[in-house]
């Protein structure tokens, strides 16, 4: 197996997007291309999963190839839920690490805005099972709302540590240009003031409007390379050391501990062991954060901190930037945002960019290893992702 | 009218697979072919539950109340929930009703009642 670095990076703002998604992909891939200094790829991967349902386009990667007119190259577009993003990224890793290609770019891209929040919200409720779960009305909000509970119950994390996710998220995306919500919050504003009820309302019994992602559209795109290839561009050598990828029932309730989110762990446990690290190692993190739940509860199947106790190392300020481990310095999906496709992609794009030194007002003083978890479904779908840079 | 929710159980294993698949989650040895169709119980305990303040656009209702239950013979299931005050680990019981209805459907499923 050949070892893969990641060589171009480019993104567009995660945000309301008054462009065609065609070109909100192509200009993530020509930021990429730019950063690169690239003027063909091999092969393009698009991360995509609503295209044909949300914005009436199929063959996405079609578009986008001739867009860039990198055509005859060959392009596919790969759809895998909210996992889209990081599936195309190791597909791509086993494209390079095969031999097949040598420089293949990888986009994920989404754009959401165009349908109205009711049907955004079906469009992503449709991931659950169709008989035992969908017809009832449950969406992703009410799944992870009912998870939740359970976990409040078994390890004490209360609304506050929910809220403390969402006030983090809120500095770290302060400090991101690209983030959809440049919007300081604070626990009294969301939880303690008498205005707290109205300025933060329940969605989802006990979720609340700030424990969830905003609806995002954005493009990202990560351009991967070969050893000889990537030396040649004379970019920090940032390698995709390790991919897992894991998957549990479709429906939630059949999970014999629903507490657990057994594909994290999984996933994880390949992409540390293929990268020779251990979770102890990583210096930051983007974990997949669709509601403030899922940081803290990634934070602990990844083998960050012991089960039942991410929120209390969130306490303890260690995944804030300039902690420990900080977590999710991009903004996180809370608020950074999360464009479906395009976040596993999104995710890749801040470790990278943390890793070559290059994050700005964000850095993570001498991160050498980096990890993204990017979560599909309620879980049932997880890949994971491990870099690390080489000096 | 009598209205059931059905699991499928396994012939070689006796799992009760709920919902529906093509080959039995426990062993991998039945086909779908050969699985019994047996009712799932009525009654149960409520592990987890929910008020959704932003239902799909098919449900005409301000706010849905759901939930997974525990039944009797072991298999969770996911519902809605009808009552007041609902509490992980209270014992409820379902009936069958219509709990979606778009423009040209009805679909059936467990609606939870306090037992």
């Amino acid at each position: 197996m050949r070892k893969v670095y990641a060589v171009g990076l480019g993104i567009t703002s995660f945000t309301r997007l008054e462009y065609p998604l065609s070109e909100i992909a192509a200009y993530a891939g020509m930021m990429a291309m730019r950063d690169a200094g690239l003027a063909a790829v091999d092969h393009v991967y698009v991360a995509n999963m609503g295209a044909g349902r949300i914005n009436h386009q199929t063959g996405l990667a079609s578009a986008v190839v001739d867009s860039l007119s990198l055509t005859p190259a060959g392009a596919e577009t790969i759809e895998n839920g909210p996992a889209s993003g990081a599936s195309a990224l190791k597909t791509g890793f086993l494209a390079v690490a095969s031999g097949v290609y040598n420089v293949v770019m990888v986009i994920g891209a989404e754009r959401m805005r165009e349908a109205n929040n009711l049907e955004t919200t079906d469009f992503v409720a449709t991931l659950t099972h169709p008989i035992a779960e969908y017809v009832y009305g449950v969406t992703l909000p009410s799944l992870a709302a009912m998870f939740t509970r359970l976990y409040m119950e078994k390890y004490g994390v209360t609304e506050r540590h929910l809220a403390m996710v969402a006030v983090k998220n809120h500095d770290h995306a302060l400090l991101n240009f690209f983030a959809h919500l440049h919007e300081k919050i604070t626990l009294e504003g969301i939880l303690d003031s008498p205005e707290a009820s109205t300025n933060n309302p329940y969605v989802s019994e006990p979720l609340r409007f700030f424990d969830c992602c905003p609806v995002s559209d954005g493009g990202a795109c990560v351009i991967l390379a070969s050893a000889e290839a990537a030396r040649k561009l004379g970019k920090p050598m940032v390698r995709l050391a390790g991919v897992g990828q894991a998957t549990d029932t479709h429906a939630v309730h059949e999970r014999e501990d629903p507490t657990e989110l057994a594909a994290v762990r999984l996933a994880a446990q390949q992409s540390f062991k293929m990268a020779g690290v251990q979770p102890a190692d990583v210096s930051v993190a983007e974990l997949h954060d669709a509601f403030t739940i899922l940081e803290i509860v990634e934070s602990e199947e990844v083998g960050f901190f012991p089960k039942g106790q991410g929120h209390l190392a969130l306490e303890r300020g260690e995944t804030r930037l300039g902690g420990r481990l900080p977590i999710n310095t991009s903004g996180g999906l809370k608020a950074k945002g999360h464009p479906v496709g395009a976040t596993g992609v999104g995710q890749a794009h801040e470790i990278v960019l943390q890793l070559r030194g290059e994050a700005e007002k964000r850095q993570v003083a001498n991160a050498k290893v980096g990890f993204t978890c990017n979560f599909g479904g309620f879980g049932n779908n997880v890949v994971c992702l491990t870099f690390i840079r080489e000096d | 009218m009598d209205r059931n929710i059905y699991g499928y159980k396994c012939g070689a294993c006796g799992h009760i697979n709920y919902p529906y698949r093509m080959r039995c989650r426990k062993c991998g040895r039945t086909e779908y072919t050969d699985f019994e169709l047996v009712p799932l119980p009525k009654r149960g305990k409520l592990l987890t539950h929910t008020r959704l303040h932003n239902p799909p656009a098919d449900y005409l209702v301000p706010t849905l109340q759901l939930g997974i239950v525990e039944l009797e013979n072991g298999v969770r299931v996911m519902g809605q929930l009808h009552m007041s005050n609902p509490m992980a680990g209270m014992p409820v019981e379902a009936k069958v009703e219509v709990v979606r209805r778009t423009d040209y459907d009805s679909f059936y499923g467990m609606i939870f009642y306090p037992a």
